[in-house]
């Protein structure tokens, strides 16, 4: 209970630093609403010139961009400023004080952050799923929903992990600035269903840096495609991961203090 | 338990820092084959605090001070020796020591920039799980020692050093810590502002208890609120005692101060060395050894025409740069 009390202030407080510069929030609204419709846009663009890709129809494939932009969302509202943040703490030491705060130093690192504005996206990214799937006719059975709700959550869990290893290794390097562009670039490849790739390339998207499980895995749940065994390994992989990444963290913390000044 | 609030034995740190000659040719070489040098930053550092001090801890740029208290606060490991406050092991970081300490840097900021410092100050409350009413409690008696209430509803950014370092403090002690570390807490204030953080951080003692063990670069802060303290100087204690002793042990001089009638035609160089003293520039001064003071003082008035004679200890900050020195 105690979690969600601070998350709840961390809200209040990052809403009330998004409404201390009332230009800069009226603009980020309207650049969020463009970036929304370019993205139905060069969809349309696909479509217009073929009706599948990589066997996926219109429906699903809006459905895949409600679910890229759900975790889009999360990146852009708490991995890029909370990114920022760490960054400049490590920089300019202020890391020393969330390090002396009584609470779980990665939890304040994750949540210290959010840009509130993008909160809304959430809806829209749920509207996109939603609207998919009618569209595509799917007899999605209450199974199906609650594993994609399930995957769609340890994707986001195993995209997590791997974002705390790269800022971890700020605590090796130093200056390591580049954390979150190699995230955002990992991001990207995701946006389109797995298949559309390259055997070789999918293989990397889909395991060796497995952005898809957030995105592709969950959508193939929900239309009946994956074995139990499969959700299962999934939810393995999530649950592995960020044991790995809370180990990486704490060497991180550990090799701050050893080596900081 | 004793009353030992800080206990410190053999504590050393060693940095390994990366080093390399001047140039371009070396910063090539020094990318694919760096060498380190060992930077011994505090080296077997011995002492005990109890609860309810005031220490002051001194020492030049770079003599280990902030390392010193960066591993008592719990943010650097040692590389030897122990150390123990209020029981725990700083570098463990328990929950439960980490709420009973702050730190607060005077170069550090802890308020978010864009907001009231009293929205920090609430995201605080969450943090350290404070009850309301303790909460009010605690912010009662900072606002009466500390004045804040007019400075609680503008955004940190518009507030001035003095104002912010103010609410800096204050944030820091919500939690009512038991023992404090501050380092440089009055950095970059002016004399009025020195003064009031300085009349804060005694009256905040004497009502909580507070152990507070504290970094200055102005002697004034040291000379005013500390009966003790810790000179360290390459990372080694140099001094540890009262500030009353400091003097006797470290510089057993004394002034004498004496105003002539013809100032300028007698040679005061036979009686000790003469030194430069601001304070009174019709007054020549010259520094004795202490058990010299008596035999001196009667030459001087059986042999020159002396209107008036004062004998005074040299100043503390004199005193604590000979200790650096020596």
């Amino acid at each position: 209970m105690h979690t969600l009390k601070l998350l709840s202030s961390f809200l209040k407080v990052n809403i009330q630093m998004a409404l201390a510069y009332r230009a800069d929030t009226v603009v980020n609204i309207l650049l969020n609403l463009m970036w929304l419709g370019w993205e139905l846009l060069s969809l349309n663009i696909i479509f217009s010139n073929t009706t599948t890709l990589g066997g996926w129809g219109l429906g699903e494939l809006i459905s895949l961009l409600g679910v890229f932009r759900l975790v889009n969302t999360l990146m852009i509202a708490l991995i890029w400023p909370n990114t920022e943040k760490f960054n400049q703490s490590i920089r300019d030491g202020s890391m020393d004080y969330t390090i002396l705060q009584p609470v779980n130093s990665m939890f304040l690192v994750t949540f210290s952050r959010i840009t509130v504005w993008r909160i809304w996206d959430l809806v829209l990214a749920i509207i996109l799923i939603v609207v998919g799937i009618n569209m595509a006719g799917d007899v999605t059975t209450p199974f199906n929903i609650l594993t994609f709700m399930l995957l769609a959550i340890t994707g986001t869990i195993i995209i997590y992990s791997l974002w705390i290893v790269l800022i971890a290794l700020t605590f090796w390097f130093t200056k390591f600035d580049n954390n979150v562009t190699i995230l955002q670039a990992l991001m990207d490849s995701g946006r389109y269903p797995a298949t559309v790739y390259p055997a070789w390339l999918r293989i990397i998207v889909t395991f060796i840096i497995p952005i898809a499980v957030a995105t592709t895995i969950p959508l193939q749940a929900l239309r009946g495609e994956l074995v139990i065994g499969k959700i299962l390994m999934y939810v393995a992989i999530s649950f592995i991961s960020f044991f790995v990444a809370s180990k990486v963290w704490k060497l991180g913390l550990k090799r701050y203090s050893g080596a900081s000044s | 338990m004793s009353a030992n609030s800080i206990f410190v034995e053999q504590l050393s740190k060693t940095y390994q820092v990366p080093e390399r000659e001047a140039g371009f040719s070396a910063a090539v070489r020094s990318f694919f084959k760096r060498k380190y040098k060992d930077v011994k930053a505090v080296q077997h550092v011995n002492f005990t605090i109890t609860q309810g001090e005031i220490v002051g801890f001194l020492g030049p740029n770079g003599a280990g001070k902030t390392t010193t208290l960066k591993m008592l606060s719990g943010l650097l490991h040692p590389t030897g020796g122990q150390a123990s406050v209020l029981g725990f092991t700083p570098w463990e970081l328990k929950p439960d020591y980490l709420r009973s300490m702050t730190l607060v840097m005077g170069q550090r900021n802890r308020l978010s920039w864009d907001i009231p410092a009293s929205d920090s100050f609430l995201l605080n409350q969450a943090i350290y799980r404070i009850p309301d009413d303790v909460y009010k409690q605690t912010y009662k008696e900072l606002d009466e020692m500390l004045e804040l209430e007019p400075l609680m509803k503008k955004p940190v950014r518009n507030l001035s050093l003095g104002e912010r370092m103010k609410c800096e403090i204050a944030v820091g002690l919500l939690h009512r810590p038991k023992v404090l570390f501050l380092d440089e807490p009055t950095i970059g204030l002016d004399i009025t502002g020195q003064a009031r953080i300085r009349e804060f951080l005694r009256e905040y003692n004497k009502r909580t208890g507070a152990t507070i063990l504290l970094t200055s670069h102005y002697m004034a802060d040291v000379t005013a609120l500390c009966e003790r303290i810790i000179i360290i100087h390459q990372g080694q204690l140099k001094y540890d005692g009262g500030i009353n002793d400091l003097s006797r042990k470290i510089a057993p001089f004394k002034l004498i101060g004496v105003r002539l009638t013809d100032a300028d035609s007698h040679d005061l160089s036979g009686y000790g060395t003469q030194v430069q003293n601001e304070e009174d520039a019709e007054k020549r001064y010259i520094q004795v050894k202490a058990e010299d003071v008596t035999r001196i003082t009667s030459r001087l008035l059986a042999d020159l025409p002396i209107h008036d004679i004062t004998i005074t200890d040299p100043p503390i900050e004199d005193v604590i740069e000979q200790a650096f020195n020596q």
